[in-house]
């Protein structure tokens, strides 16, 4: 399969900060990757270079040229924190942008492909937050790219809007349309993406279809059970060969798959444990990026943070951080 | 013809979008109407009198018309640069046909129409609330080309402008801080015999000099004889020069 994009020990520096780090990256044709990473860990920058809007060391080439040489009309960019002129409509905004190429495709077509056909006659400051992005995803495909790059494409738009746009890209990836994505959104990427890839301070520490990544650093599927009794709860799997760690009103069976569930309620039964619920679920990539950038999270109505994954090798958040976008 | 297209989708955004914006129209077109009304009807020349305003109403027509040629493009072009670059626009733009003289060019037009629309309105409230007499010659139509070329010069000099400000409040401090003295010290309301003699080479080095006198050349009439020849040649050299300056002076990547 030819590659799309190539790009081999790409650094980028805003003075002392490094923003992207010695990166090599392909995306194929008709891929999808995901770009993920925290706020700063050079996501946006790393698009940039791709599209040839900053200057970087190292080689990249987009569809086999540079990519300030390669056909603009191959190439469809959404930037990050991007608004378009005001006081214009969202048709003729589609209409405006489609006018800077050879050829565009129809503004009708596009503002209903985004769902914004019933207020395409709207002033885009007028519009939400989430229809503006959707405006703005139209602008991206109007001249019908081969190559995408959407930079938080869904950032501010409701669970609907979301769902919508994510069938669009799926249609446009199932018609061979090449897209590199970042998002925050790990439901976003596991759902949309072929490929990951995952930025921390700069460099690329992960690469992988998402089932390859989970496999690699999700860590285990996890069994919660809610219950008074968690310390005897604990005795009691531990006897039975479950790896059982208790909380104040529940434990946390470690690599229990869902055949297996049975038999953990079945040591429960067994003792006589009293047990509220039961909470099965699997490794997802929401694991795999707390895991490999050691962030943490709070749980929902708990006060306290529990440190989800914390490795001694992995960098420090309170570490320096190059600015995403400094200019 | 996709040149073409892609200048005209650029100019027909930016037209809609200025015209759209109510208080940048009602400004555009409120300041030298203002100032018209402050200095031709209310102040009134004096002549022979001596000091400020002692020449006939129709001398400080290209004064009039500097304002509007001067302080337009630069804050306008200026600050757009700036707003693009705030809102990732030219991240955009970047990828796309759209090349950046294209760009300029676009926006220059739609300044060329905004101020040829301002001009008129100018030279027609100078003639009925000053009196000032325009002579209608072959050569009036002149004004035209000295328009253009300044509103060219000038467009490149704010494209500029807003590739060295970072920010738009930035742009119009600049712009202003350059303008202001521009049109004070350019041969347009105040002589060169109020002027310190020291001072004199340095009117000379003000590209707005040139518009100026060549402008009193087509429509004043005590300098209807004068040349005016050398005076657009500066006018369209400098336009030149400052829209390529300009148009390289616009960012394509940050």
């Amino acid at each position: 399969m030819n590659e799309a994009v190539v790009a081999a020990g790409v650094s980028k520096r805003y003075g002392e900060t490094v923003a992207v780090d010695d990166v090599d990256l392909s995306v194929a044709d008709g891929e999808v990757f995901g770009l993920i990473g925290p706020n700063g860990a050079g996501k946006t920058t790393l698009v940039r270079a791709l599209t040839g809007t900053t200057p970087v060391d190292g080689e990249i080439t987009v569809h086999g040229e540079a990519p300030t040489a390669v056909d603009a009309d191959r190439i469809g960019l959404l930037p990050q924190s991007f608004s378009p002129p005001a006081r214009l409509t969202a048709r003729e905004l589609i209409d405006y942008y489609g006018g800077l190429y050879e050829t565009a495709r129809d503004t009708d077509e596009v503002l209903s492909a985004v769902g914004m056909a019933a207020a395409a006659d709207s002033w885009y400051e007028t519009l939400s937050g989430g229809q503006q992005r959707r405006v703005c995803v139209g602008i991206a495909l109007v001249n019908d790219p081969d190559l995408l790059f959407l930079d938080e494409p869904t950032t501010g738009i409701d669970p609907a809007g979301r769902q919508s746009l994510w069938s669009l890209l799926e249609e446009l990836a199932d018609g061979g349309t090449t897209i590199v994505l970042t998002s925050h959104s790990m439901t976003e990427i596991q759902r949309l993406a072929d490929r990951v890839g995952l930025l921390q301070d700069g460099r690329l520490v992960a690469v992988g279809t998402p089932a390859e990544l989970i496999e690699s650093h999700g860590g285990e599927s996890q069994l919660v059970i809610d219950t008074d009794q968690a310390a005897a709860a604990v005795d009691a799997l531990t006897d039975a060969d479950f790896a059982a760690t208790a909380g104040s009103t529940e434990v946390v069976v470690d690599g229990v798959s869902p055949v297996e569930i049975g038999d953990a309620v079945a040591v429960l039964s067994t003792v006589g444990i009293e047990y509220g619920s039961l909470a099965w679920s699997e490794p997802s990539l929401e694991d795999v990026y707390l895991q490999l950038t050691g962030e943490t999270f709070a749980t929902a109505g708990n006060a306290d943070s529990t440190t989800v994954a914390t490795p001694t090798d992995a960098p420090s958040p309170t570490e320096a951080e190059p600015q995403e976008g400094a200019q | 013809m996709s040149r073409l297209r892609r200048i005209r989708a650029e100019a027909v955004a930016a037209w809609h979008s200025f015209l759209r914006r109510r208080t940048a129209v009602f400004f555009t077109f409120f300041f030298p109407v203002l100032l018209v009304v402050i200095f031709g009807a209310l102040v009134r020349t004096q002549p022979t009198d001596g000091g400020l305003f002692a020449e006939p109403a129709a001398y400080y027509i290209p004064g009039y018309l500097a304002t509007v040629v001067l302080f337009t493009p630069l804050s306008r072009v200026g600050s757009e640069i700036a707003r693009h670059r705030d809102d990732n626009r030219f991240e955009k733009l970047a990828t796309t046909p759209l090349g950046r003289g294209e760009w300029l060019l676009a926006h220059t037009l739609v300044n060329v129409a905004i101020i040829g629309l301002a001009s008129l309105l100018i030279l027609g409230l100078v003639v009925v609330l000053t009196g000032a007499a325009v002579p209608i010659t072959p050569r009036l139509a002149l004004l035209g080309p000295f328009i253009v070329g300044a509103v060219v010069l000038f467009c490149g000099f704010g494209a500029i402008l807003g590739r060295l400000s970072s920010t738009q409040d930035g742009v119009i401090a600049a712009s202003n801080t350059i303008a202001f003295p521009l049109l004070f010290l350019s041969d347009t309301f105040v002589t060169l015999e109020l002027l310190p003699g020291w001072f004199a080479p340095l009117v000379e080095l003000s590209p707005l000099t040139y518009f100026a006198r060549g402008v009193r050349a087509l429509t004043y009439g005590p300098a209807i004889e004068e040349s005016y020849g050398l005076e657009l040649a500066v006018v369209a050299v400098l336009a030149v020069a400052f829209f390529v300056a300009g148009a390289y002076a616009i960012p394509r990547t940050d």
